[in-house]
């Protein structure tokens, strides 16, 4: 296997606009500050080939084994235990992320694939999942091997190959990702987790999709499990969290009926105020008004 | 067709469920709400999301299953759990979260009050124990570490208190609920002077005390208009839950005990005399005047073999927690009684009745190189049950009862069940098919008994049905009494070490 190096400039990547980096690195010397810990602008996959590699990833050392697969968000810190690369054979691919929110939130762009809300739940549930390594990840290997060969060929049709080739590297790495993950086993605990994480960003406009990823189900068993568990479907569930929410900005704070519908995330006032009234009887500025001092 | 509507406020979900005037199931709903944790300690809900979850759930299920058959919705009764918090401000916006029951953030004042004189007097005031679950040291938590909360706070209301208030605009509490407060006084049926000066508020900071069948003014417009309820609905401020899981289980008088088996449990009695334990062990709550409910509560029970489901099970033949733990029941099958030895302590969340050790931690005692990994199933679920006997000998030093009444969900496993028959040496009844559960059952006779259907909760008790029974096998009990004197002994023994690891692990 010859080594391979290409960046952002090179005349291979000019088909590929969202590659930073491409490479496969067979590294025999250790040369100083050759990999020093810097914060990432781009989503970076490291998959080892051969070796063992001390790095530091958002600030927590991990070591990694042939067969492991690391993931650098945007945004966070990387680099080598010793600033160095060690030795061994490691092959990565750094991609620029059309837009990304600190919570995992992305858009990749038109190269790709998978839609939107995919994307977005695919970068979310890589950050809630905490670890940044996916260990024995051989598949992984194999995607970057045929990667290798395509950029190297060029054969007719290589850009779109490559293009799906990075999608389907995504998705191995969420379902692979969904699966080891523990929340099966608790699935309370998830929901309970999940819960925060919407409450976090209520504005948010929330799929079924994304909320699945992010318990690490398919959307039909999520939502099977959700209206078990709870009584209500995945969106309802959501609409009774709005609510609530929206409950305590009208009692506590001078917010505007149109700001706090938006706030806790309906798309217009007039949405909002329906359902408020469906549910509680009331309508907000009439529920706001209903609040007077108790009488000792 | 007329109706009658039970809803307990559970510990994590709202149970909406509708009996016509005979006690026939008509149909029911459940939702869930979570408990937030910020600290350790700390076990909060929000009052908001209790209340939009119960409309919601109401709201369809009197859509589909009422209204559409047209069916006259007769009268509403709240059960709920015991023991919440909830400071309201001035204008009755509630601040913050509700405390909820298991919120154990009060342990050192709970601590602190129990080792003086005045805890003792205020047991056998309020009959409730000294412990943290209690509304009294988490009022006293807020005075002490929530300055500007406690000053803030206008009255200090139950999650029902809540509910119900928002419903109809009064702010009530019945005896039930209030009598596991710590703060009243269960022979006068009044609040307790000492216990409020202890927490430093005054009366008109608690809600109004009222019976079990009282019923406020009405549902207010908004809401009969919302719900589809005409303004006669009569909403019946009822019991706690396990009130009701007692009453609903029929026991009443003498001989007859309840066992409750979900994530927590406990064992109950129901008598005309308050059960003045000297080691303050035992609980009294008021149900209607001159009955009280009497037992103790263990904190582990259904939740201890879900921590086991989760370590330990097998989630490759299943999908879910509830397969994988009928086929570790089935497992635990395949050991004779008594594990062969091997006992285990299920204290994992420290433990309430009978040593009241929050310190307490588990253990599996007896191990040799013969045990294999369903010896532990087994002994993980016979420890459970040793706890709930240990609870069971206690009661019996001041009242005997002779049979068992089990309901929750973890008395729907037969095994179970039968393990509880054969470690108490009782016959053990429960509910044809499971049924509709003990707490809406419970609510169902105390609004039929509002009705005039019945003299009181006795006569009422008496007409609940337990068909299915599982009898003691002689042998098991010999064998489980061979081992849990053993149990008992290491449950007293351990707990100068239950303390040093539980301090060593404060550091985690």
């Amino acid at each position: 296997m010859n080594q391979h190096f290409l960046k952002k400039d090179c005349k291979e990547l000019h088909a590929f606009p969202h590659i930073i980096e491409y490479a496969l690195k067979k590294n025999a010397t250790i040369q100083f500050d050759s990999l020093k810990k810097e914060i990432s602008s781009c989503l970076r996959f490291y998959y080892v080939i051969d070796g063992r590699f001390d790095w530091v990833i958002n600030g927590q050392s991990h070591i990694l084994y042939p067969g492991d697969l690391a993931i650098v968000a945007p945004g966070q810190s990387f680099g080598g235990e010793k600033d160095f690369l060690d030795i061994g054979t490691v092959s990565w691919l750094c991609l620029g992320i059309q837009q990304w929110d600190s919570d995992g939130g992305m858009t990749m762009g038109g190269w790709s694939q998978l839609t939107d809300s995919e994307c977005s739940a695919i970068g979310k549930f890589m950050l809630v999942n905490g670890s940044p390594i996916v260990s024995k990840l051989n598949e992984a290997g194999n995607l970057f091997v045929t990667m290798h060969n395509e950029f190297t060929n060029q054969e007719i049709g290589y850009v779109v190959r490559i293009n799906q080739l990075i999608d389907e590297l995504f998705i191995l790495i969420i379902r692979h990702l969904m699966r080891q993950n523990n929340f099966r086993r608790d699935f309370p605990q998830a929901f309970l987790q999940l819960e925060k994480t919407l409450r976090e960003n209520l504005s948010h406009q929330w799929t079924v999709e994304e909320m699945a990823a992010l318990v690490g189900l398919g959307n039909t068993a999520f939502s099977e499990r959700v209206k078990l568990f709870t009584g209500f479907s995945p969106l309802n569930y959501l609409i009774n969290i709005r609510i609530s929410e929206a409950i305590k900005l009208l009692n506590l704070s001078d917010m505007h009926v149109t700001d706090v519908a938006l706030e806790v995330g309906f798309y217009s006032s007039q949405h909002f105020s329906t359902t408020f009234k469906k549910l509680t009887g009331y309508t907000p500025r009439e529920f706001r008004k209903k609040n007077i001092p108790i009488e000792d | 067709m007329e109706c009658i509507i039970t809803i307990e406020i559970g510990t994590g979900a709202i149970r909406v469920v509708a009996f016509d005037l005979s006690g026939a199931l008509l149909g029911s709903s459940a939702g869930s709400y979570p408990t937030f944790h910020e600290r350790p300690d700390f076990s909060e809900q929000d009052p908001e999301q209790i209340f939009i979850t119960m409309l919601y759930i109401l709201k369809n299920f009197l859509n589909e299953k009422i209204h559409s058959k047209r069916i006259k919705v007769v009268s509403i009764c709240f059960n709920s759990a015991m023991h919440s918090v909830l400071p309201i401000d001035k204008k009755g916006i509630p601040i913050g979260n509700a405390i909820a029951w298991s919120d154990n953030r009060a342990k050192r004042e709970a601590a602190y009050l129990k080792s003086s004189g005045l805890g003792e007097s205020l047991y056998k005031a309020t009959g409730t124990p000294i412990h943290p679950m209690s509304p009294l040291n988490k009022i006293t938590w807020l005075k002490n570490n929530d300055k500007d909360r406690f000053a803030a706070s206008k009255k200090f209301l139950s999650i029902k208190t809540y509910i119900i208030q928002q419903l109809t605009g009064e702010y009530i509490i019945d005896h039930s609920i209030a009598s596991a407060t710590g703060l009243l006084n269960i022979h006068t049926v009044q609040w307790e002077e000492e216990a409020l000066n202890h927490a430093g508020i005054v009366r008109g900071q608690l809600p109004e005390l009222v019976p079990v069948f009282y019923t406020p003014k009405g549902l207010k417009k908004e809401y009969q208009t919302s719900l589809g309820l005409h303004d006669k609905v009569k909403i019946i401020a009822g019991s706690s839950d396990g009130c009701m899981a007692t009453l609903g289980a029929g026991v009443w008088g003498n001989g007859k005990a309840t066992v409750t088996l979900e994530e927590s449990g406990a064992v109950r009695i129901v008598g005309k005399e308050v059960l003045q334990d000297k080691k303050q062990r035992l609980f009294n709550y008021l149900l209607t005047e001159g009955n009280y409910v009497s037992g103790g509560p263990t904190n582990n029970a259904g939740s201890v073999f879900e921590w086991y489901a989760k370590q330990f099970g097998d989630f490759k033949r299943v999908f879910d927690l509830e397969g994988c733990m009928e086929n570790l029941i089935k497992d635990a099958g395949n050991v004779p009684a008594g594990s062969q030895g091997l006992i285990f302590l299920p204290y994992l969340q420290g433990e309430r009745a009978p040593i009241w050790n929050a310190d307490a931690r588990g253990v599996y005692f007896g191990l040799n190189i013969k045990h294999g990994q369903h010896h532990f199933t087994r002994a993980t679920i016979e420890g459970i049950i040793y706890a709930f006997y240990s609870i069971g000998k206690t009661v019996q030093e001041h009242r005997n009862f002779t049979s068992l009444s089990a309901n929750g969900t973890f008395a729907s496993y037969p095994f179970w069940t039968q393990l509880m028959a054969d470690v108490f040496n009782m016959t053990v009844h429960i509910k044809q098919n499971a049924g509709p559960d003990s707490v809406a059952c419970g609510g169902f006779l105390v609004s039929v008994t509002e009705l005039g259907m019945y003299k009181d909760l006795e006569h009422a008790a008496q007409k609940v049905k337990l068909v299915d029974m599982f009898l003691p096998r002689k042998q098991d009990h010999a064998v489980y009494m061979k081992h849990y004197p053993i149990f008992e002994r290491l449950s007293a023994k351990l707990s100068e070490e239950f303390a040093l690891i539980a301090d060593l692990q404060q550091d985690d």
